[in-house]
């Protein structure tokens, strides 16, 4: 059984296609991470696989279930989302809103139970947030504050987490760190990752499978390492790539146009 | 937050006691405790008939419908800013009050030639508190999926078209009419009686108990719509549902005691500087902290220029603005 599958899924806004026919399966302990150029739909449909939206066609099923049927509570258990601009309220610590996360597990009419706390504290151990777990979560920087989201999306205790652009806004190091913990959960826990990127280095160095959307459409689907070195990306992202090997990790770079000068 | 919760209490308490012991006729506090033991069984009444009568029939009732119009008002203004994540949320933001008062200038500029308040005012108040609610809800309820703000957008409109034609009502009627509406207006608990406790008495007891069970789901939307739906919770249920409680209870506190400004705003904002920005504490302490605040103001307003009264929403903000600076200036503000 898929962790994930898109059966003929299409999403509009109004008379806009954003997302056309797509049809993906995803199997359990897959890293699958979706790229495209600006506008190519990765957002649409992550957040549809989230179930924030819903399809004009087709469906979308999370470990066998379509997420049609279930209802928010439900799909909570399944799914959890790392959102590109997360909301952040001031004035909440950083352990209330880890805890957010257990919300689906113990309801809104209950309190959490110690097995709630203990996956919490758990969460906070791996990540390395105990020591901010009181801080005020406008005061983190954006590195921290990506890594509370993350615990927050961990805390379900879902098998499958969609994150959209977790990078955003992090400096390298910050975007490297971010994802060797993502990395490190699919491995420990088997987690199912669903997300988008922007830097195809990145997304390749760390995914399994990566499927290039433009135009709403798959264009490409397959492995990381040939995914990144087909000539098809180049000409989607309507720039030249080169792929250049580093000590066995493919390295995408992109090559500027500069206009030949006589004696430069 | 124990020692907020714990002072807040004691704040009541002492409200309760000025509510029944203050004013022209002086009424010794243990002699009403005395006579509160005696209504069960314990010990014997040492109030004379006057005193009695004073305490038990007019001031009792009105401290009562003060602990209910406190308490719901700041509960509702709680709940509204939680929903509509916005610091300048109150209990009217949708219409009510305007609502409220068409339906009341309606009825009192039907008795033209008339000197008091029919009877029938509080039932057209909340007829239209709640047929302005209803508008605004039909009119900017189904485009909340990215934001609240259409619906917010929705209740100033209502709100306008309802005082433009309250306006042309008072308009047309007499100078009497008008004054009365103004009182109306103004918001007083100086016709409370029993009666109109037990009629307000069970919405304002469910609508609190609603609001005050959704501190937990408004933590959460405090993430945001999207967010919060990914998290697991009905935010479009949710949001209906608090919704219609703030607003039915404020419809049947207005409708009971007109319209006292203020303390749905600025309670739950002083609450929030006390305890934090978790719904879970902010509303069940804007109960009881609304509740001790609306009688306290009243108690201020039928005693200060005794036997003639200052309108309530006058003290409210007179009292509830200072308070609110200098709780402000103590501590560092912090979101809603």
């Amino acid at each position: 059984m898929s962790s994930v599958e898109l059966v003929e899924l299409s999403v509009r806004a109004g008379e806009e296609v954003l997302v056309s026919n797509v049809s993906l399966a995803i199997e359990p302990g897959t890293w699958c991470t979706i790229i495209g150029p600006n506008g190519a739909g990765k957002t649409t449909l992550v957040e549809t696989m989230a179930g924030l939206r819903r399809p004009s066609h087709g469906s979308v099923s999370i470990l066998g279930q379509s997420i049609a049927e279930m209802n928010e509570r439900e799909r909570a258990h399944r799914v959890a989302l790392v959102p590109q601009h997360p909301v952040v309220p001031a004035g909440m610590s950083v352990y209330d809103y880890v805890a957010l996360g257990r919300v689906a597990h113990h309801g809104l009419f209950h309190p959490p139970s110690a097995g709630d706390r203990r996956v919490v504290e758990s969460v906070l151990e791996r990540l390395s947030l105990v020591d901010f777990r009181e801080r005020d979560v406008a005061t983190l920087s954006g590195g921290e504050r990506q890594r509370m989201v993350l615990a927050r999306a961990l805390t379900q205790s879902t098998m499958v987490v969609v994150l959209d652009e977790p990078t955003t806004g992090l400096d390298l190091r910050h975007q490297m760190d971010l994802l060797e913990l993502l990395k490190s959960e699919v491995h420990e826990c088997g987690l199912t990752i669903v997300a988008t990127l922007h830097d195809l280095t990145l997304a390749g160095q760390f995914a399994d499978r990566l499927v290039l959307l433009d135009g709403g459409e798959v264009v490409l689907d397959g492995a990381a390492a040939v995914v990144i070195r087909s000539d098809e990306l180049a000409q989607r992202y309507g720039m030249a790539l080169r792929v250049v090997d580093v000590d066995g990790s493919d390295v995408v770079v992109p090559v500027r146009h500069t206009p030949h000068v006589n004696g430069a | 937050m124990a020692l907020v919760a714990a002072g807040t209490v004691v704040a009541l308490f002492v409200a309760i006691v000025c509510g029944l012991v203050v004013g022209p006729t002086t009424v010794p506090t243990w002699r009403v405790v005395g006579n509160i033991f005696a209504h069960v069984g314990i010990g014997h009444n040492t109030l004379t008939p006057l005193q009695s009568t004073v305490v038990w029939t007019l001031r009792a009732p009105r401290m009562v419908i003060g602990l209910l119009a406190g308490s719901m008002l700041a509960v509702a203004g709680g709940t509204y800013q939680g929903v509509f994540r916005n610091p300048l949320a109150d209990p009217y933001l949708l219409g009510v009050a305007s609502g409220a008062g068409l339906g009341a200038t309606f009825a009192i500029i039907d008795i033209s030639h008339g000197n008091g308040t029919p009877t029938w005012t509080p039932l057209l108040a909340f007829v239209g508190a709640m047929g302005a609610v209803i508008v605004t809800w039909l009119i900017g309820g189904r485009s909340m999926r990215s934001n609240t703000s259409t619906l917010i957008l929705a209740g100033v409109a209502v709100a306008s078209l309802l005082t433009s034609a309250q306006t042309f009502l008072q308009q047309q009627s007499s100078a009497g009419s008008i004054t009365r509406v103004y009182i109306w207006l103004l918001g007083s608990l100086a016709s409370a009686g029993w009666g109109t406790v037990w009629l307000v008495l069970p919405y304002v007891v469910v609508c609190i108990l609603i609001c005050v069970g959704a501190g937990r789901a408004l933590d959460v939307m405090s993430v945001g719509e999207d967010e919060s739906r990914s998290l697991g919770v009905p935010v479009r249920r949710v949001r209906f549902i608090v919704i219609a409680a703030s607003s039915l209870g404020t419809a049947a506190i207005v409708s009971a005691v007109g319209l006292i400004g203020f303390v749905g705003i600025i309670v739950p904002h002083i609450v929030r500087l006390l305890v934090g920005t978790s719904y879970r504490r902010i509303l069940p302490i804007s109960v009881i902290f609304g509740a001790a605040f609306l009688v306290f103001a009243d108690t201020i307003a039928r005693t200060v220029i005794a036997p003639s009264e200052l309108p309530l929403g006058v003290v409210t903000a007179l009292i509830g603005a200072p308070v609110f600076v200098i709780i402000l200036s103590l501590r560092r503000p912090v979101a809603v």
